[in-house]
C-alpha cells in the first residue's frame, strides 16, 4: 500500500522497539521482579485475578513452544500486524463505500 | 506480566464490570458516527500506524528503583493526535488486541479498561492540549508544556478512575481509601514520565511529521457549536 510505505519512518522506530521489546519486558521483568500499581493497591485490598477462561495460546505475550524472549518478540509482530490487518482494511472498506 | 492499569478479571464487581462496558459501547457507538463523516484513507492509516507504534510502546516496561515498572500508555498522545472520537478508536483498537489476543486485561473489565485508557486518557489529553495552547499559543514552548500536562494529568486521572472502579468494587467499605492514594500518587509520580515522552512526541511530529495530526481540522468540528457537515 502507497500511503503505508510514507510512513516507513513509523514501521522502522516499531520494528526497532519490537527487537529490544525482551530486554524491557521479560528480562529486566525477571531480574528486578517488579509489578504495577493496580498490584499493589490490589493487594492491599485482598483482590485476585480470577481466571474466567484461558482464550488465548498467546497469554502473558509468549507463544507457546518459544523461549520467553523470542515469543515477546513474537507476540509483538502478531500484535503490530493485528493493529494494521484491521486499521488498514477498515480503511480500505471505508474508502470503498464512500 | 499485566501492563499498567489493564484491569485483570476478578477485580471488578458485575454492577461496575457492566456499568462500565454500558458506558464504553455507547462511546464507541458516538465515535463511530462522528469518524465516519470524518474519514480519509490518510487518517485511516495513520491511525493504524500510531495504534501499532502504542501496542509496541507499551510491551516496554521500564523498571523503576523500589521494584515498580512502568511503560508508556499513549492515551494522552491519541487524543492530541487525533481528537476525542478518532483517538478513542485508535486505544480501543490497541486494548481489544491486548485483551482478545495476549489476555492483558480481563474480558469483564474490558469496559473498564477502555473507559480508563480509551477515554478518560484520552479526553483528558486532548482536552489539556487544547486548553494550554489556547492560552500559550501554537509554539514551540506551548506544544512541549500542554504535551507534558496532557500526559501526565491524562495518566494520573485515568489512574485514579481506575481506583475508583476497583474501589468500590472491594467487598469491604473502605476500598477507595485505599486505591485511590496508591493509584493516584502512582500514576501522578509514574506520569511524569508519560508527559515527558507525550510532549517529545508530539513536538517531534509537529514539526517533522505533523500530517499525523489529524486534530487541526477536527477540532472545529467535533466542538462547533454548529457543525460544519
Amino acid at each position: 500500500m502507497r500511503i503505508l510505505a510514507e510512513r516507513k519512518k513509523a514501521l522502522i522506530v516499531i520494528l526497532a522497539m519490537l527487537l529490544v521489546s525482551p530486554f524491557f519486558g521479560v528480562i529486566g521483568s525477571e531480574i528486578v521482579g517488579y509489578h504495577e500499581p493496580l498490584d499493589i493497591a490490589a493487594e492491599k485490598l485482598g483482590l485476585k485475578e480470577e481466571i474466567v477462561v484461558e482464550w488465548s495460546p498467546f497469554s502473558d505475550y509468549t507463544v507457546p513452544g518459544l523461549p520467553n524472549t523470542l515469543g515477546y518478540i513474537v507476540a509483538g509482530f502478531l500484535g503490530v500486524g493485528i493493529i494494521l490487518a484491521i486499521g488498514l482494511t477498515t480503511t480500505r472498506i471505508v474508502g470503498r463505500k464512500s | 506480566m499485566h501492563n499498567t492499569m489493564h484491569i485483570p478479571d476478578g477485580f471488578l464487581d458485575p454492577t461496575w464490570a457492566l456499568a462500565t462496558t454500558i458506558i464504553a459501547l455507547l462511546y464507541a457507538f458516538i465515535a463511530l458516527r462522528r469518524v465516519k463523516r470524518h474519514w480519509s484513507p490518510e487518517r485511516g492509516v495513520a491511525v493504524s500506524v500510531i495504534a501499532a507504534a502504542i501496542f509496541v510502546a507499551q510491551m516496554l516496561n521500564w523498571p523503576l528503583p523500589g521494584g515498580t515498572s512502568l511503560h508508556f500508555v499513549g492515551g494522552a498522545l491519541a487524543g492530541i493526535l487525533f481528537g476525542p472520537w478518532l483517538g478513542f478508536l485508535a486505544m480501543a483498537l490497541v486494548i481489544l488486541v491486548q485483551t482478545l489476543v495476549f489476555h492483558d486485561g480481563g474480558i469483564t473489565a474490558l469496559g473498564a479498561n477502555l473507559v480508563n485508557m480509551a477515554i478518560i486518557d484520552v479526553l483528558v489529553g486532548y482536552t489539556i492540549y487544547g486548553l494550554v495552547i489556547r492560552v500559550l499559543g501554537e509554539t514551540r514552548r506551548a506544544r512541549l508544556v500542554a504535551g507534558f500536562l496532557a500526559g501526565w494529568l491524562g495518566i494520573t486521572l485515568a489512574g485514579i478512575a481506575c481506583g475508583i472502579e476497583i474501589g468500590l468494587s472491594a467487598y469491604f467499605i473502605y476500598g477507595l481509601t485505599v486505591t485511590i492514594p496508591v493509584m493516584g500518587i502512582w500514576h501522578a509520580v509514574l506520569g511524569v514520565i508519560e508527559g515527558i515522552a507525550t510532549a517529545f512526541i508530539v513536538d517531534y511530529l509537529a514539526t517533522r511529521a505533523p500530517h499525523y495530526f489529524a486534530i487541526h481540522t477536527l477540532v472545529q468540528e467535533t466542538y462547533s457549536p454548529t457543525p460544519s457537515s
